[in-house]
């Protein structure tokens, strides 16, 4: 028995609430874009930009709880703060609701300037969308720098960074979930300064009418996004380095490749998102290569490393396989699956050809559902599990990851199959020309239904114990 | 607290940044990009009849209108477009230019006199000519060229356009009221083969990413591009900020799990 930590089950809860809603957007979407609901055509790209926010949203707060959560073993995030991180999320999601539901903004989930300001819906909408942003930024801004002192509370910089690996020292051990950690956030103060950033150039115009270089906004809205979403993706691989060592019986230690990948990552992260950026002509020519070689150089060695490390972990190990080794497990494969579609798709001359299709959905579909909601649900499940300590059914938890790991891959394969030949990504309806656009989304559609099953099972699962989890809460 | 300090930083640096913001490219010239120019039939100041096409098989095009009897810009820009390509170097063996009258009153011996005028007459890569109505309307209306009749006056009210053409497409135009040196220079380093970005952007901007300098023909980062720097800088400053903090504290005394250790407490 370990209690869990209230504030980790609360965020539990509402990604719980949230998911199903989501999906239940995403089968919506595909639907429509296979030729059903004909008569809701015009909620498409409202409910695209709910999905697209909603899910990049939940599942980064939902990583940021379980590394909250980690930290909490070691050191004291500040109660008051996890607390505020909860209501500004809250205040955030309302505010999305709003202007999606009332106003039909439809901006999608990056909103690229100067579309808010274009678009059909009414301008209130817009400032509701930008505000919600704001909410969500600054909450999540502080939260961040929170944990990073939390985390500084225990250990110096470099201690954190693991750099006395990288000179030969083995002492004071760091546990690599540490180390990732601190990575991401200090990453994450990169981005959401960022998105602060972009935020004051869109109040700017909204006030003083002064417009911004569309190129330079572009570049600064990517610098947020794509590394939100970046190191969310970390912090759910930093859940795995801390719990699938107690499912192998044997410690998972950090040394010096551990500490170089890491610190690569670190480096290397920020330059990322430039290959966003492929298709801007204007984009001076050094930054697209930068673009390329940052985007290898910041998935392929950790990427390397962990599933290598993982495997050595596993290896001949007397390996307690339940839910929860299992989903971190498979979320680790949906990682390097997601990152070979990724690294593709990063590379200049091939993005010449799948830049704007639905290669791209693919893809990041792939590393965040069979990766990050997969590692994120394996870290839910042990803590309910550590807390309620109930008999687990090994039938019934393999049924759930096969439902789900089937309608999950069953589902991307639309995506990967539609973006090979061409089908542009955010397209409501498909034209005759694309007619197969509309055969895929159709098959997606089932298949995400598979996943949606697949995943009220693993609600059942969870919850109970959950639930059990909530009456001894710390 | 910190976010309004970020607010306050981002508000200074755009203010000042406003102060130094060039002249946006127009929209109608960025329209024009790569429009097909339909191939019509010429008469050069030497008598010969041609199709424009001709003029563009092996190299690009640089075309501009007048008519011989504008007592207004036309004149003066032809001389200022002569000098400029004369400036920027290439002419020939990079591109070739064609000054074309639009009005179907000018015959071939008017524009051998203008083209004598300028000192233009030998050069072997100027080439002035006429065309008839039908092909000067396909053309200026491709090229949306505005130009009207005045009757009272007789003269005719127009634009000035200068219109780099590659293979029977525009590459970039330039519409002359916001023409100076340097975006002359742009488009002659694209007649040239080099790849110029840039772009049009509604009014002016406080921040641009990058700056061509049409001297050397380099294109150079500018402000925009630096506040890329800003959020890593940040972050960076963070960072080091509050671990250097965290250290004033006294460290290591708060929970009691050896680090590294943390599986063996909590494995069954
Ligand atoms: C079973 C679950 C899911 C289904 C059925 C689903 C379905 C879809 C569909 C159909 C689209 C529109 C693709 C297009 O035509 O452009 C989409 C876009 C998107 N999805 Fe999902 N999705 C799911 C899970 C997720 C998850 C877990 C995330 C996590 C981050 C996510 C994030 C996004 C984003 C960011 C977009 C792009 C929105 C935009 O283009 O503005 N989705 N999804
Ligand atoms: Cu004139």
């Amino acid at each position: 028995m370990r209690p869990a930590n209230s504030y980790t089950l609360y965020w539990m809860g509402v990604t719980f609430l949230l998911f199903p809603i989501l999906i239940l957007l995403g089968i919506y979407m595909r639907t429509v874009q296979a030729g059903g609901l004909a008569g809701t055509v015009t909620w498409f790209y409202p409910m695209m930009t709910l999905h697209g926010v909603g899910m990049v949203g939940v599942w980064y707060v939902a990583a940021m709880a379980c590394a909250a959560d980690i930290l909490g073993r070691y050191t004291e995030p500040s109660p008051a703060v996890r607390g505020l991180a909860l209501g500004g999320t809250l205040v955030g999601v309302l505010l999305l609701l709003a202007c999606v539901f009332l106003g039909k903004f439809a901006g999608g989930w990056y909103f690229l300037y100067p579309l808010p300001f274009k678009g059909e819906w009414p301008a209130w909408s817009a400032v509701a969308f930008l505000l919600s942003l704001t909410v969500l930024g600054a909450t999540w801004l502080v939260w961040t720098l929170d944990l990073l002192r939390a985390i500084a509370k225990k250990y110096t910089l470099t201690q954190a960074l693991g750099w006395h690996y990288l000179a030969g020292r083995d002492e004071p051990a760091i546990p690599p979930s540490i180390m990732i950690i601190t990575v991401s956030l200090i990453a994450g103060v990169a981005a959401l300064a960022a998105g602060v950033i972009v935020l004051v150039l869109f109040y700017q115009e909204l006030f003083t009418g002064a417009a911004s270089d569309a190129l330079m906004v572009k570049n600064l809205t990517f610098f947020f996004g794509h590394t939100l979403v970046n190191l969310a993706m970390y912090l759910g691989v930093a859940a795995a380095y801390e719990v699938l060592p107690q499912y192998a019986g044997r410690p998972w230690k950090a040394n010096k490749i551990v500490a170089i990948s890491w610190n690569t990552v670190l480096l290397i992260v920020l330059f990322a998102y430039f290959h966003h950026l492929y298709m801007d002509f204007v984009q001076p020519g050094t930054l697209q290569y930068i673009g390329q070689i940052a985007s290898y150089a910041s998935a392929i060695p950790a990427a390397v490393v962990t599933i290598f490390g993982a495997l050595l972990l596993v290896y001949r190990a007397r390996m307690r396989w339940n839910l929860a080794s299992l989903l971190f497990f498979l979320g680790l494969i949906g990682w390097a699956v997601g990152g070979m579609g990724a690294v593709i798709d990063s590379t200049i001359s091939a993005n010449v050809r799948l830049h704007n299709t639905l290669w791209v959905p693919a893809h990041f579909h792939t590393y965040m559902l069979a990766g990050l909601v997969f590692l994120v649900f394996a870290y839910f499940y042990h803590c309910s599990q550590e807390a309620a300590a109930e008999p687990e059914r090994a039938g019934r938890q393999k049924l759930v990851s096969v439902l789900m790991v089937a309608g999950a891959y069953g589902f991307f394969l639309m995506f990967y199959l539609s973006g090979a030949y061409s089908v542009p990504r955010r397209f409501a309806t498909y034209p005759a020309e694309l007619a197969h656009g509309g055969a895929f989304s159709a098959i997606a559609a089932v298949f995400a239904t598979v996943f949606l099953v697949g995943f009220l099972l693993y609600l059942a699962e969870t919850g109970s114990r959950w639930y059990k989890a909530m009456q001894t809460a710390s | 607290m910190g976010i309004r300090l970020l607010i306050g930083a981002c508000a200074v640096i755009l203010s000042l940044a406003a102060q130094g913001a060039a002249p946006g490219v127009s929209v109608q010239e960025s329209r024009l990009i790569d429009r097909a120019v339909p191939d019509i039939p010429l008469q050069l100041a030497d008598g010969r009849s041609v199709q424009i096409s001709e003029l563009w098989r092996d190299r690009p095009l640089l075309v501009t209108f007048f008519y011989r009897r504008c007592s207004g810009v036309c004149i003066p820009f032809l001389e200022w477009v002569r000098n400029a390509t004369r400036e920027a170097g290439g002419i020939g063996g990079d591109y070739r230019v064609l000054a074309l009258s639009f009005d179907d009153a000018d015959t071939a011996s008017d524009v051998a006199a203008q083209a004598a005028a300028l000192g233009l007459r030998d050069s072997p890569h100027w080439f002035f000519a006429v065309a008839n109505r039908e092909a000067l309307a396909r053309i200026t209306g491709a090229l949306d060229f505005w130009h009207r009749y005045d009757p009272a006056r007789r003269q005719y009210e127009h634009n000035a356009l200068i219109v780099g053409i590659e293979d029977g497409r525009v590459m970039r135009a330039l519409v002359a009221s916001g023409v100076e040196g340097g975006r002359m220079r742009e488009l002659v380093w694209e007649l040239r083969g080099s790849f110029i970005p840039f772009y049009a952007v509604p009014g002016q901007t406080a921040l641009s990413c990058f700056t061509f300098d049409a001297v050397s023909g380099e294109t150079r980062l500018d402000w925009g591009m630096l506040l890329l720097m800003l959020p890593a800088l940040l972050a960076l400053a963070a960072a080091v900020g509050i671990f250097a903090l965290g250290s004033r504290r006294n460290r290591g005394g708060m929970k009691t799990i050896a680090p590294g250790g943390a599986w063996i407490t909590s494995h069954r």
